[in-house]
């Protein structure tokens, strides 16, 4: 006996069902409304050339007195933590109490190609930390990075300890160099000099072109297939153009940022390694003595967890949590489980530490 | 296999496949409401009639929709291979499965380019300007060069490599260096396209080898999307064992890098042509928008908003040593002149004053000299502190080169 035994009435029936779902599609596309994205009200209380930080209004006043600061990554836009009203972070931190902000990067164009990390992170970052702490008429704030906004979390937590109360990172890349990280296999052999210098800022979709390709098969091919599934199913349908518009509304990245970013920490590994220096400010992971909560997705195929988890052995904080979520890169934000779980442990780490 | 099959199974087989093929004709006459011919159009002709309906026109997500289509097209050949084969050997345990799926997969049958990753790198020489081909044939002054087996490149380095001469030299020069980099760029992308039938048929292996394991009874694998699941998983692990390797390290950098040098080979041509016609170049703009950052940075450092803060610190510490001042007067003996509580002390009163030169506040300038000379310490503070936050002031007369009636001309 062998291993595949598909009845052949029930292959037939199974490609009529397809059939079924092809013919249907082409009504439910056309019947589609637009779709929208970033459901929570929110205020802009800070703005500055293209970035603008806003402050989410949540149904009742929040009661957490230290506000959280989201610093999403350059590569993708901020809505994904509030991308439809039952799978957003931002809403479900609110109704927990949190008071929460968020950097928009906005879309850089050539007048930004020479930004540098030390203009995003000593820059941008820092007034915007200022920004938000005068509004919530507080000294220091809690910080919650983002992928490469974690990383950048990491070197401004270690270089202005003084203005950050708390450190959340949220799949977030630490160690560049681990063995199962393709991206960094991919950019070890490039010379990002002629890279920048020939491109200037990278085009977003090279950006999306080279993720798409970590998992080829998986994410040009499979994944639409899956879609003939959902395809009589408004609902369903809409949920998916949601988040392929996220996917694909990508910024293009300042070149000298990028420059920087593939040669010190993808190239360099210098986060871990040491020798970072992001203008004025050498990076000491060491310096990070604020409580740090590091979360990490087990299926992450773009941060691979053996790259968040070594966080812990580089801090210098004595309070330090990690905690492993059961999902993907995305998952972490849009899934059932990551409504269930990621906002009530941030909500739960962050009041132990107000008390 | 050797069974011979049931007349009576073969009938229905036969029923259900004109069912199907019925189907894709429906599909075709509802999306596109023409006129459809009698007998059923075989299933592609059906698909390629359906998939016509999402013109850019009619449907809004496009992107997507191509996507959509794409992926549709691939597994329903998928489908069809399976269904062709099921309809060679009815017996369902005795189908060559494994030979149909070879067929049907992308990257085993059908060459390296239908692997995800090669059309993906296909796609990235489009992305981020026109696509290479074009670029060299507008500005590289090249025809479009062919794709060619390893060994012709070789040889046409090989002449790209000879001197050239006379009046011409430089650009004939010019040319050659980019003919030379667009064909090592298609032997970077040989190597590269080398790797992704390797990691094709890596993954097969594996399928194969995940197969066997549903071989037990109970285990077997009952539908096509199953299958199909299977074999992406297994793919997905080919893939990620040669793209994780130092092998592709390499081939991936080295590919990146020739076709940077491609771009910027064609840019420089681009920028002569420009400048031949007097137009700005990207270069000059990159020139002038490095210096429009770095002066931002510049400014900022002297006086924006962190100047500002400096100056409010000083401000601050300023109004709480007048307020410690004041303290300290009232608990002493009044006497001499008093301001505001405060007894002054001039600066001319104290010992040795006229030697020692005096030290103003950053920013007052003579402004603050004057306020010291009218003795009058407390309006010194309220000026440089409105001086410093913004607080509101008179305007600047806009300069005329005559002092404005009744202002007094300062210097910083």
């Amino acid at each position: 006996m062998g291993p595949i035994r598909i009845e052949p009435a029930k292959l037939l029936e199974e490609a009529l069902a397809t059939q079924r779902k092809l013919g249907a599609a082409l009504q439910t596309l056309r019947g589609l409304d637009d779709v929208d994205f970033g459901v929570t009200a929110k205020e802009a209380i800070y703005r500055e050339d293209k970035l603008v930080v806003y402050r989410f209004k949540g149904e009742r006043p929040p009661t957490a007195k230290v506000p959280i600061l989201i610093v999403y990554a350059l590569v993708n836009r901020p809505y994904m933590v509030d991308l439809q009203d039952d799978r957003s972070l931002v809403k479900n931190l609110l109704a927990r109490g949190e008071d929460v902000y968020l950097i928009d990067w906005g879309y850089p164009d050539g007048a930004d190609r020479w930004l540098t990390l030390d203009d995003y992170i000593n820059g941008y970052i820092d007034r915007s930390v200022d920004a938000v702490a005068r509004h919530a008429g507080v000294k220091r704030i809690n910080l919650l990075g983002i992928c490469q906004g974690g990383a950048f979390s990491l070197c401004y937590a270690a270089t202005h300890a003084e203005k950050v109360r708390n450190l959340i990172t949220m799949v977030t890349p630490v160690d560049f160099h681990t063995p199962d990280n393709m991206l960094s296999n991919w950019t070890r052999e490039m010379d990002v000099d002629l890279f920048v210098d020939t491109l200037g800022n990278v085009p977003a979709d090279l950006m999306n072109l080279c993720y798409l390709m970590l998992k080829p098969v998986r994410l040009n091919q499979q994944k639409y297939i899956g879609l003939v599934d959902i395809l009589d199913n408004k609902a369903e349908l809409e949920n998916f153009l949601r988040m392929e518009k996220w996917i694909f509304d990508s910024p293009d990245q300042a070149g000298e940022a990028f420059r920087q970013f593939i040669k010190d920490f993808y190239q360099g590994n210098k986060l871990v390694r040491g020798g970072l220096k992001i203008g004025p400010h050498e990076v000491h992971l060491g310096n990070i003595t604020m409580p740090v909560l590091n979360i990490f997705a087990e299926q992450d195929h773009l941060v691979p967890p053996s790259a968040s988890r070594v966080l812990g052995e580089h801090v210098g904080t004595d309070d330090y949590t990690q905690v492993a979520f059961r999902g993907g890169h995305i998952g972490i934000y849009v899934s059932g489980r990551a409504q269930r779980e990621v906002p009530g442990t941030i909500h739960e780490w962050l009041a132990a530490r107000s008390r | 296999m050797g069974e011979s099959p049931n007349p009576d199974w073969m009938n229905q087989w036969q029923a259900w496949s004109r069912q199907y093929a019925h189907a894709w004709q429906d599909l075709a006459r509802n999306a596109t409401a023409a006129p459809q011919p009698a007998a059923p159009a075989p299933w592609p002709q059906a698909f390629e009639q359906w998939a016509r309906a999402f013109a850019p026109s009619s449907a809004g997500p496009g992107e997507t929709v191509d996507r959509l289509i794409d992926s549709a097209r691939s597994y329903a050949t998928f489908m069809q291979s399976m269904l062709a084969a099921a309809a060679d050997n009815p017996q369902a345990a005795a189908t060559p499965w494994s030979e149909a799926l070879r067929q049907a997969i992308p990257g085993l049958a059908g060459g390296v380019f239908q692997h995800p990753a090669a059309q993906a790198w296909q796609g990235m020489q489009q992305q981020g300007s026109a696509g290479l081909a074009q670029l060299l044939g507008a500005f590289g002054g090249l025809p479009p060069v062919p794709a060619m087996p390893p060994a012709d490149l070789g040889e046409l380095k090989s002449w790209l490599h000879l001197p050239s001469f006379g009046v011409m030299r430089e650009h004939q020069e010019r040319y050659q260096k980019l003919a030379l980099a667009w064909v090592e760029y298609q032997e970077q992308l040989g190597r590269y396209n080398q790797l992704m039938l390797a990691a094709s048929r890596r993954g097969f292996e594996l399928f194969e080898a995940k197969l066997a394991e549903h071989e037990p009874p109970g285990l077997q694998i009952d539908s096509l999307r199953a299958l199909y699941d299977l074999w992406v998983d297994a793919a997905e692990e080919g893939y990620a064992e040669v793209a994780l390797s130092p092998a592709f390290r390499e081939a991936y950098g080295a590919l990146v890098n020739a076709q940077m040098r491609v771009r910027a080979l064609v840019q420089q041509e681009a920028e002569r042509v420009s400048g031949d016609l007097g137009m700005p170049t990207r270069s000059e703009l990159n020139s002038i928008g490095e210096r429009l950052q770095a002066l931002r940075r510049e400014v900022r450092a002297r006086g924006g908003a962190g100047a500002d803060a400096g100056l409010a610190d000083e401000v601050a510490a300023l109004r709480a040593e007048f307020a410690t001042l004041k303290a300290s007067v009232k608990h002493a003996s009044p006497g001499g002149p008093v301001d505001d509580g405060v007894k002054l002390r001039r600066a001319s009163d104290e010992p040795g004053a006229a030697a020692r030169p005096r030290k103003s506040p950053r920013g007052s300038g003579e402004r603050a000299a004057a306020a010291t000379a009218s003795g009058n310490f407390a309006s010194r503070i309220e000026e440089f502190a409105s001086a410093s936050l913004g607080a509101p002031r008179k305007r600047a007369p806009r300069a005329t080169g005559k002092p404005a009636a009744g202002s007094r001309k300062t210097k910083r």
